[in-house]
């Protein structure tokens, strides 16, 4: 625990630190390397949603003739398949694969890997069907390629609807915390910063060495991070390159989706925490922040576990073995501050956004952090049983998108 | 742990202790009744998006929008109905 914030205090240091130099190293850096590009769009059920993207798409300032944009329409029930055929008669560069009900619903990387086999260009980018990117956002992605060890590249993410409510507002303080810190210390550390599963691109040739897709994972994201370093590559992050994104909206639907991104880190830290101790392809340090990154989870159940064994301790003035156990207490508060970065990082953050007024609002984030305390436990509970009971329990709840995320678009 | 534990000393630490979370939730309870955050944050130069201060403006002028065009609509459609023969008999 104490790993992880000392950790967050070294990411937002560092990050503070070369916030002056970011910007002149964007605006020196302007090469013309412009590969050919294959943008996967996985959509079941975004009717509310994939007209807006689609509409976007198309205003893409990246040379079209460049351009593929595959929609993968996973087995909707809705008019998501319409309106994307729509798209695909007037633009020649749209095209659209049609999973039936028993080839799709299997999960996002189910649908990348199918989409992924039509895919024809150097460089394969991953979209939601609820984000909203930049005109030029490819030109500023596609740059990092030039650099043969970069194999992955991720963008930022930013949220549309973040004045829809108290949940949307907590979401969006914590993508600042996540990808104007945390990303972009890692990218300037050296250390491994992730390939979010959207707003990003993996080079083609590299994809099919590794296989695609792990479509047994939840976190499809991370766990394509860790093959891509374990290969000798790595994750360039470019936090200039930004997308809007519609954030869940209730507290039912963040459990569902923070619940998945749980399970698929766990999952991923049991494949891979051995093979990146034992990676010649890593250096120290990157070993370091891989284990962090991918135990992260696991840290709301030990904080959990140490309130449970601490506070009874507390109370029973038991003897004196026992109360330097009571340490347990300050430590597991003093954590709050270090795992998931709430406090200082997301303060920080929004300080560089120029979100001083949004900085109001984090004392509250410690209302999501007891709330990933329950989710996180109850993700840990299931994959043990899961693994003892030896039954696959992958379920793969699909964040539903209401399309409220429009009405901030101004046309 | 705490030497000379009374009742009054336990109550001064619990009032101390709720004066302190309210004094921590005060500024965001204060943010989420009137939001001065302009969020969300401003990424793209080509697409303007609705900011939260100006949302509520613009969307009683949409809304008005709406109204007079709705207006407009209805005054079409008596003029239409005026032109008809009458059918009654």
């Amino acid at each position: 625990m104490i790993a992880y914030l000392i950790r967050h205090y070294i990411f937002t240091l560092i990050v503070l630190k070369n916030a002056q130099k970011q910007k002149t190293t964007a605006l020196l850096e302007n090469s013309q390397y412009q590969p050919t590009v294959s943008i996967l769009i996985p959509a079941r059920n975004e009717e509310r949603v994939i007209g807006r993207l689609l509409q976007r798409m198309t205003e893409l300032t990246y040379p079209k003739e460049k351009l593929q944009i595959i929609v993968i329409d996973d087995a909707s029930t809705d008019e998501t398949r319409e309106i994307a055929e729509q798209y695909s008669k007037t633009h020649s560069c749209i095209e659209i694969i049609h999973r039936s009900e028993k080839e799709g619903g299997h999960g996002k990387a189910s649908a990348l890997n199918a989409g992924s086999k039509h895919a024809n260009s150097e460089i394969i980018f991953c979209f939601d069907a609820d984000y909203h990117p930049q005109g030029d956002i490819l030109e500023k992605l596609t740059e990092v390629f030039a650099n043969p060890k970069v194999g992955v590249v991720q963008g930022r993410i930013t949220v549309l609807n973040e004045p829809q409510n108290i949940v949307t507002r907590l979401v969006a303080l914590e993508r600042i915390g996540g990808y104007r810190i945390d990303q972009q210390a890692r990218e300037d550390l050296g250390l491994i910063p992730q390939f979010g599963g959207t707003v990003g691109g993996i080079r083609r040739s590299l994809l099919e060495r590794l296989g695609g897709w792990d479509e047994s994972i939840l976190a499809e994201d991370t766990e394509l991070t860790f093959r891509v370093y374990l290969a000798g590559f790595r994750v360039g992050y470019i936090y200039d390159a930004e997308c809007y994104e519609e954030a869940v909206e209730s507290w039912r639907a963040y459990w569902k989706q923070r619940y998945r991104w749980a399970k698929g880190h766990m999952q991923c830290a049991f494949k891979h925490s051995l093979r990146v101790l034992k990676s010649k392809n890593l250096r120290l340090r990157e070993k370091i922040d891989g284990l962090l990154l991918l135990n992260v989870y696991f840290m709301p159940v030990l904080v959990l576990c140490s309130w449970i064994i601490g506070i009874p301790l507390f109370f029973l003035k038991s003897s004196q073995l026992l109360s330097i156990l009571w340490a347990s207490i300050p430590i597991s508060l003093y954590s709050f501050v270090g795992n998931f970065a709430p406090f200082f990082e997301v303060g920080i953050g929004a300080y560089l956004d120029g979100r001083n007024r949004a900085q109001w609002l984090i004392p509250l984030l410690i209302f999501t952090f007891l709330y990933n305390i329950l989710i996180c436990t109850k993700a840990l509970a299931d994959l043990t049983i899961s693994k003892i009971l030896r039954r696959n329990t992958n379920h793969w709840t699909k964040t539903v998108h209401s399309g409220n995320g429009n009405s901030y678009i101004i046309n | 742990m705490i030497p000379n534990q009374t009742p009054t000393t336990f109550i001064m630490l619990t009032i101390g202790a709720l004066t302190f979370i309210f004094i921590m939730f005060l500024p965001a309870l204060l943010e989420l009744k009137k939001p001065k955050d302009a969020g969300p944050r401003l990424i793209m130069k080509d697409v303007p998006i609705m900011r939260s201060k100006m949302r509520e403006a613009i969307l009683i002028t949409n809304m008005e929008e709406e109204q007079k065009s709705d207006q407009t609509l209805i005054r079409k459609i008596a003029d239409v109905i005026a032109v008809l023969p009458n059918l009654e008999v």
